[in-house]
Protein backbone atom coordinates (compact mmCIF):
# COMPACT_ATOMS: atom_id res chain seq x y z
CA UNK A 1 0.00 0.00 0.00
CA UNK A 2 1.39 3.41 -1.06
CA UNK A 3 1.42 6.69 0.83
CA UNK A 4 -1.29 9.18 -0.11
CA UNK A 5 -0.55 12.62 -1.58
CA UNK A 6 -1.88 14.10 1.64
CA UNK A 7 0.62 12.13 3.72
CA UNK A 8 3.53 13.17 1.50
CA UNK A 9 2.50 16.84 1.64
CA UNK A 10 2.04 16.79 5.39
CA UNK A 11 5.36 15.00 5.81
CA UNK A 12 7.22 17.72 3.91
CA UNK A 13 5.31 20.45 5.74
CA UNK A 14 6.24 18.92 9.12
CA UNK A 15 2.56 18.62 9.94
CA UNK A 16 2.48 14.87 10.56
CA UNK A 17 3.22 13.39 13.99
CA UNK A 18 4.29 9.83 13.03
CA UNK A 19 7.20 10.72 10.76
CA UNK A 20 9.06 7.48 11.53
CA UNK A 21 6.31 5.37 9.88
CA UNK A 22 6.45 7.49 6.74
CA UNK A 23 10.25 7.37 6.62
CA UNK A 24 10.36 3.57 6.98
CA UNK A 25 7.85 3.22 4.14
CA UNK A 26 9.82 5.65 1.93
CA UNK A 27 12.98 3.63 2.54
CA UNK A 28 11.35 0.52 1.14
CA UNK A 29 9.07 1.94 -1.59
CA UNK A 30 10.70 3.36 -4.72
CA UNK A 31 7.39 4.67 -6.11
CA UNK A 32 6.59 6.77 -3.03
CA UNK A 33 10.22 7.95 -2.77
CA UNK A 34 10.04 9.12 -6.40
CA UNK A 35 6.75 10.99 -5.74
CA UNK A 36 8.37 12.62 -2.71
CA UNK A 37 11.34 13.73 -4.84
CA UNK A 38 8.99 15.41 -7.35
CA UNK A 39 7.27 17.24 -4.52
CA UNK A 40 10.60 18.24 -2.99
CA UNK A 41 11.82 19.67 -6.28
CA UNK A 42 8.64 21.76 -6.48
CA UNK A 43 9.31 23.06 -2.96
CA UNK A 44 12.87 23.92 -3.99
CA UNK A 45 11.66 25.74 -7.09
CA UNK A 46 9.13 27.79 -5.13
CA UNK A 47 11.82 28.63 -2.56
CA UNK A 48 14.21 29.71 -5.31
CA UNK A 49 11.93 32.46 -6.55
CA UNK A 50 13.94 35.68 -6.11
CA UNK A 51 12.58 38.94 -4.75
CA UNK A 52 12.20 41.62 -7.38
CA UNK A 53 12.92 45.32 -6.90
CA UNK A 54 10.33 48.02 -6.51
CA UNK A 55 10.20 50.73 -9.17
CA UNK A 56 9.10 53.34 -6.64
CA UNK A 57 9.85 54.14 -3.02
CA UNK A 58 6.65 53.62 -1.06
CA UNK A 59 8.11 55.29 2.04
CA UNK A 60 8.15 58.73 0.36
CA UNK A 61 4.44 59.17 0.76
CA UNK A 62 4.69 58.76 4.52
CA UNK A 63 7.93 60.74 4.92
CA UNK A 64 6.64 63.75 2.97
CA UNK A 65 3.76 64.15 5.40
CA UNK A 66 6.31 64.66 8.20
CA UNK A 67 3.82 64.63 11.01
CA UNK A 68 0.99 62.15 10.55
CA UNK A 69 -2.27 62.72 12.36
CA UNK A 70 -1.76 61.05 15.75
CA UNK A 71 -4.14 58.21 16.28
CA UNK A 72 -6.42 58.48 19.26
CA UNK A 73 -6.61 55.41 21.49
CA UNK A 74 -9.64 53.27 20.77
CA UNK A 75 -11.05 53.73 24.27
CA UNK A 76 -10.92 57.51 23.85
CA UNK A 77 -12.71 57.41 20.52
CA UNK A 78 -15.41 55.17 21.97
CA UNK A 79 -15.79 57.35 25.07
CA UNK A 80 -16.09 60.51 22.98
CA UNK A 81 -18.69 58.87 20.73
CA UNK A 82 -20.65 57.68 23.76
CA UNK A 83 -20.50 61.14 25.33
CA UNK A 84 -21.75 62.75 22.13
CA UNK A 85 -24.60 60.25 21.90
CA UNK A 86 -25.58 60.84 25.56
CA UNK A 87 -25.45 64.62 25.08
CA UNK A 88 -27.74 64.35 22.06
CA UNK A 89 -30.22 62.19 23.96
CA UNK A 90 -30.14 64.64 26.91
CA UNK A 91 -30.74 67.54 24.54
CA UNK A 92 -33.77 65.86 22.99
CA UNK A 93 -35.12 64.91 26.42
CA UNK A 94 -34.65 68.46 27.79
CA UNK A 95 -36.13 70.22 24.78
CA UNK A 96 -39.77 70.37 26.11
CA UNK A 97 -38.62 71.87 29.44
CA UNK A 98 -36.43 74.44 27.72
CA UNK A 99 -39.34 75.41 25.46
CA UNK A 100 -41.47 76.07 28.59
CA UNK A 101 -38.78 78.21 30.20
CA UNK A 102 -37.91 80.26 27.13
CA UNK A 103 -40.92 82.64 27.18
CA UNK A 104 -40.09 83.59 30.81
CA UNK A 105 -36.65 84.85 29.79
CA UNK A 106 -36.57 88.29 28.25
CA UNK A 107 -34.58 87.91 25.12
CA UNK A 108 -33.95 90.81 22.73
CA UNK A 109 -35.39 90.44 19.28
CA UNK A 110 -33.18 89.87 16.26
CA UNK A 111 -33.77 93.45 15.04
CA UNK A 112 -32.72 94.81 18.44
CA UNK A 113 -29.47 92.79 18.37
CA UNK A 114 -28.79 93.90 14.82
CA UNK A 115 -29.23 97.60 15.69
CA UNK A 116 -27.00 97.27 18.75
CA UNK A 117 -24.22 95.73 16.70
CA UNK A 118 -24.66 98.35 13.99
CA UNK A 119 -24.49 101.29 16.43
CA UNK A 120 -21.38 99.81 18.10
CA UNK A 121 -19.74 99.40 14.73
CA UNK A 122 -20.59 103.01 13.77
CA UNK A 123 -19.09 104.26 17.04
CA UNK A 124 -15.91 102.31 16.38
CA UNK A 125 -15.75 103.60 12.80
CA UNK A 126 -16.19 107.22 13.92
CA UNK A 127 -13.45 106.81 16.56
CA UNK A 128 -11.04 105.40 13.99
CA UNK A 129 -11.73 108.08 11.35
CA UNK A 130 -11.41 110.95 13.89
CA UNK A 131 -8.16 109.63 15.34
CA UNK A 132 -5.18 111.94 14.80
CA UNK A 133 -1.59 110.88 15.05
CA UNK A 134 0.57 112.91 17.47
CA UNK A 135 3.03 115.32 15.83
CA UNK A 136 6.40 113.68 15.31
CA UNK A 137 9.64 115.70 15.47
CA UNK A 138 10.82 116.59 11.96
CA UNK A 139 14.27 115.42 10.84
CA UNK A 140 16.62 117.59 8.81
CA UNK A 141 16.68 116.59 5.09
CA UNK A 142 19.47 114.14 4.17
CA UNK A 143 22.19 115.47 1.89
CA UNK A 144 23.67 112.44 0.05
CA UNK A 145 25.85 113.09 -2.99
CA UNK A 146 24.67 111.34 -6.17
CA UNK A 147 27.94 109.42 -6.56
CA UNK A 148 27.74 107.98 -3.01
CA UNK A 149 24.11 106.96 -3.57
CA UNK A 150 24.96 105.26 -6.90
CA UNK A 151 27.89 103.40 -5.33
CA UNK A 152 25.75 102.26 -2.38
CA UNK A 153 23.00 100.99 -4.72
CA UNK A 154 25.56 99.18 -6.92
CA UNK A 155 27.15 97.58 -3.82
CA UNK A 156 23.79 96.47 -2.45
CA UNK A 157 22.83 94.95 -5.83
CA UNK A 158 26.14 93.11 -6.01
CA UNK A 159 25.74 91.74 -2.49
CA UNK A 160 22.19 90.65 -3.33
CA UNK A 161 23.37 88.80 -6.46
CA UNK A 162 26.28 87.09 -4.65
CA UNK A 163 24.07 86.14 -1.72
CA UNK A 164 21.39 84.59 -3.96
CA UNK A 165 24.07 82.84 -6.00
CA UNK A 166 25.45 81.22 -2.86
CA UNK A 167 22.00 80.20 -1.66
CA UNK A 168 20.98 78.69 -4.99
CA UNK A 169 24.31 76.99 -5.69
CA UNK A 170 23.24 73.63 -4.21
CA UNK A 171 19.91 73.62 -6.01
CA UNK A 172 21.49 74.38 -9.39
CA UNK A 173 23.77 71.35 -8.98
CA UNK B 1 24.20 54.92 17.33
CA UNK B 2 22.09 51.78 16.95
CA UNK B 3 19.13 51.77 14.61
CA UNK B 4 15.73 51.99 16.33
CA UNK B 5 13.83 48.72 16.67
CA UNK B 6 10.52 48.14 14.89
CA UNK B 7 8.83 48.47 18.25
CA UNK B 8 10.37 51.93 18.84
CA UNK B 9 9.27 53.04 15.39
CA UNK B 10 5.73 51.79 15.95
CA UNK B 11 5.48 53.65 19.25
CA UNK B 12 6.68 56.85 17.58
CA UNK B 13 4.38 56.34 14.59
CA UNK B 14 1.43 55.95 16.94
CA UNK B 15 2.18 59.45 18.23
CA UNK B 16 1.92 60.73 14.65
CA UNK B 17 5.60 60.67 13.66
CA UNK B 18 5.48 60.24 9.87
CA UNK B 19 9.24 59.72 9.58
CA UNK B 20 9.10 56.77 11.99
CA UNK B 21 6.42 55.06 9.93
CA UNK B 22 8.31 55.92 6.76
CA UNK B 23 11.32 54.06 8.20
CA UNK B 24 9.12 51.01 8.82
CA UNK B 25 7.89 51.19 5.23
CA UNK B 26 11.49 51.39 3.99
CA UNK B 27 12.35 48.25 5.97
CA UNK B 28 9.46 46.13 4.73
CA UNK B 29 8.41 47.53 1.36
CA UNK B 30 10.37 44.98 -0.70
CA UNK B 31 8.92 42.07 1.31
CA UNK B 32 5.39 43.41 1.08
CA UNK B 33 5.68 44.25 -2.60
CA UNK B 34 6.94 40.73 -3.37
CA UNK B 35 4.03 39.17 -1.48
CA UNK B 36 1.69 41.22 -3.68
CA UNK B 37 3.64 40.49 -6.84
CA UNK B 38 3.71 36.72 -6.24
CA UNK B 39 -0.06 36.72 -5.78
CA UNK B 40 -1.09 39.30 -8.39
CA UNK B 41 1.69 38.90 -10.95
CA UNK B 42 1.21 42.45 -12.18
CA UNK B 43 3.72 45.12 -11.15
CA UNK B 44 1.43 48.16 -11.12
CA UNK B 45 -1.28 46.43 -9.12
CA UNK B 46 1.29 44.92 -6.78
CA UNK B 47 2.75 48.36 -6.03
CA UNK B 48 -0.72 49.82 -5.45
CA UNK B 49 -1.65 46.97 -3.12
CA UNK B 50 1.67 47.27 -1.28
CA UNK B 51 0.91 50.96 -0.72
CA UNK B 52 -2.60 50.09 0.47
CA UNK B 53 -1.10 47.51 2.81
CA UNK B 54 1.00 50.14 4.55
CA UNK B 55 -1.94 52.55 4.73
CA UNK B 56 -4.02 49.81 6.34
CA UNK B 57 -1.16 48.93 8.66
CA UNK B 58 -0.92 52.56 9.75
CA UNK B 59 -4.64 52.75 10.41
CA UNK B 60 -4.46 49.57 12.50
CA UNK B 61 -1.28 50.52 14.33
CA UNK B 62 -3.17 51.41 17.50
CA UNK B 63 -4.53 47.87 17.73
CA UNK B 64 -1.20 46.23 16.86
CA UNK B 65 0.16 44.06 19.66
CA UNK B 66 3.70 45.28 20.37
CA UNK B 67 4.72 41.79 21.46
CA UNK B 68 4.26 40.53 17.90
CA UNK B 69 6.69 41.06 15.04
CA UNK B 70 5.75 43.75 12.57
CA UNK B 71 7.22 42.08 9.45
CA UNK B 72 5.19 38.84 9.45
CA UNK B 73 2.07 40.77 10.46
CA UNK B 74 2.30 43.30 7.63
CA UNK B 75 3.01 40.52 5.10
CA UNK B 76 -0.14 38.70 6.20
CA UNK B 77 -2.10 41.95 5.84
CA UNK B 78 -0.73 42.18 2.29
CA UNK B 79 -1.74 38.59 1.46
CA UNK B 80 -5.26 39.20 2.72
CA UNK B 81 -5.59 42.44 0.80
CA UNK B 82 -4.45 40.72 -2.40
CA UNK B 83 -6.97 37.92 -1.87
CA UNK B 84 -9.78 40.46 -1.39
CA UNK B 85 -8.59 42.30 -4.47
CA UNK B 86 -8.60 39.13 -6.59
CA UNK B 87 -11.99 38.12 -5.30
CA UNK B 88 -13.42 41.53 -6.13
CA UNK B 89 -12.06 41.25 -9.67
CA UNK B 90 -12.88 37.60 -10.27
CA UNK B 91 -10.68 37.55 -13.36
CA UNK B 92 -7.26 36.08 -13.71
CA UNK B 93 -4.52 38.70 -13.73
CA UNK B 94 -2.83 39.31 -17.07
CA UNK B 95 0.86 38.58 -17.33
CA UNK B 96 3.12 41.52 -16.66
CA UNK B 97 4.75 42.34 -19.97
CA UNK B 98 7.24 44.82 -18.51
CA UNK B 99 9.10 42.30 -16.42
CA UNK B 100 11.23 40.87 -19.19
CA UNK B 101 12.59 44.18 -20.40
CA UNK B 102 16.34 44.49 -21.01
CA UNK B 103 17.13 40.79 -21.29
CA UNK B 104 19.35 41.10 -24.32
CA UNK B 105 22.56 41.85 -22.44
CA UNK B 106 22.25 39.27 -19.67
CA UNK B 107 24.53 36.27 -19.54
CA UNK B 108 22.88 33.05 -20.70
CA UNK B 109 22.60 31.42 -17.28
CA UNK B 110 21.01 34.48 -15.78
CA UNK B 111 18.52 34.57 -18.61
CA UNK B 112 17.70 30.90 -18.04
CA UNK B 113 17.22 31.43 -14.31
CA UNK B 114 15.07 34.45 -15.03
CA UNK B 115 12.96 32.50 -17.51
CA UNK B 116 12.46 29.72 -14.96
CA UNK B 117 11.44 32.26 -12.34
CA UNK B 118 8.92 33.68 -14.76
CA UNK B 119 7.58 30.19 -15.45
CA UNK B 120 7.08 29.68 -11.72
CA UNK B 121 5.43 33.09 -11.36
CA UNK B 122 3.26 32.34 -14.36
CA UNK B 123 2.25 28.98 -12.91
CA UNK B 124 1.41 30.64 -9.58
CA UNK B 125 -0.62 33.31 -11.37
CA UNK B 126 -2.66 30.66 -13.16
CA UNK B 127 -3.92 29.22 -9.85
CA UNK B 128 -7.29 30.19 -8.38
CA UNK B 129 -7.04 33.11 -5.93
CA UNK B 130 -7.47 31.05 -2.77
CA UNK B 131 -4.83 28.54 -3.86
CA UNK B 132 -2.34 31.33 -4.56
CA UNK B 133 -2.79 32.85 -1.13
CA UNK B 134 -2.48 29.51 0.66
CA UNK B 135 0.76 28.79 -1.23
CA UNK B 136 2.02 32.28 -0.33
CA UNK B 137 1.24 31.84 3.35
CA UNK B 138 2.72 28.33 3.54
CA UNK B 139 5.82 28.62 1.34
CA UNK B 140 6.83 32.27 1.68
CA UNK B 141 5.47 33.24 5.08
CA UNK B 142 5.97 29.76 6.60
CA UNK B 143 2.67 29.61 8.46
CA UNK B 144 1.41 26.28 9.79
CA UNK B 145 -1.86 24.79 8.52
CA UNK B 146 -3.64 25.97 11.67
CA UNK B 147 -2.26 29.50 11.34
CA UNK B 148 -3.37 29.68 7.69
CA UNK B 149 -6.85 28.50 8.65
CA UNK B 150 -7.05 31.17 11.36
CA UNK B 151 -5.67 33.88 9.07
CA UNK B 152 -8.04 33.17 6.19
CA UNK B 153 -10.94 32.14 8.44
CA UNK B 154 -11.44 28.87 6.57
CA UNK B 155 -11.60 25.27 7.88
CA UNK B 156 -8.37 23.29 8.26
CA UNK B 157 -9.63 20.79 5.69
CA UNK B 158 -9.92 23.62 3.12
CA UNK B 159 -6.37 24.74 3.83
CA UNK B 160 -5.10 21.24 3.12
CA UNK B 161 -7.17 20.69 0.01
CA UNK B 162 -6.28 24.13 -1.42
CA UNK B 163 -2.58 23.62 -0.73
CA UNK B 164 -2.33 20.06 -2.03
CA UNK B 165 -4.34 20.82 -5.17
CA UNK B 166 -2.29 23.94 -5.77
CA UNK B 167 0.93 21.96 -5.56
CA UNK B 168 -0.43 19.30 -7.87
CA UNK B 169 -1.38 21.94 -10.44
CA UNK B 170 1.98 23.67 -10.08
CA UNK B 171 3.87 20.41 -10.52
CA UNK B 172 1.84 19.60 -13.63
CA UNK B 173 2.60 23.01 -15.15
CA UNK B 174 6.26 23.19 -14.18
CA UNK B 175 7.28 19.59 -14.74
CA UNK B 176 5.27 18.99 -17.88
CA UNK B 177 7.43 17.89 -20.84
CA UNK B 178 7.90 20.71 -23.40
Amino acid sequence: MHLTDEQLNEYLDNEIPDRADIESHLASCADCAARLTVLQSLFAELDSLPDIALSTNLAVRFASTGQLVPQLPRWLTLTATLQAALALIALVAAAPFVMNLLPAIETPSFTEIFFRIQSQWLNLFTTITNYQLPNLPTLPPLQIPTLTLSLALAGASLLWLVGNGLLLRKQIR
Amino acid sequence: MTAPTDRDLIVRARRGDGDAFSELVTRYQINVFNVCYRILHERGEAEDLAQDTFMRAYNRLEQFDLEREFGPWVRRVAANLCLNHLESQKVSAPLDEDRDADESQRPEKQVEARERSEQIRGALASLPAHYRVVVELRHYQELSYDEIAAELKIPLSDVKSHLFRARKLLAEKLHAPD
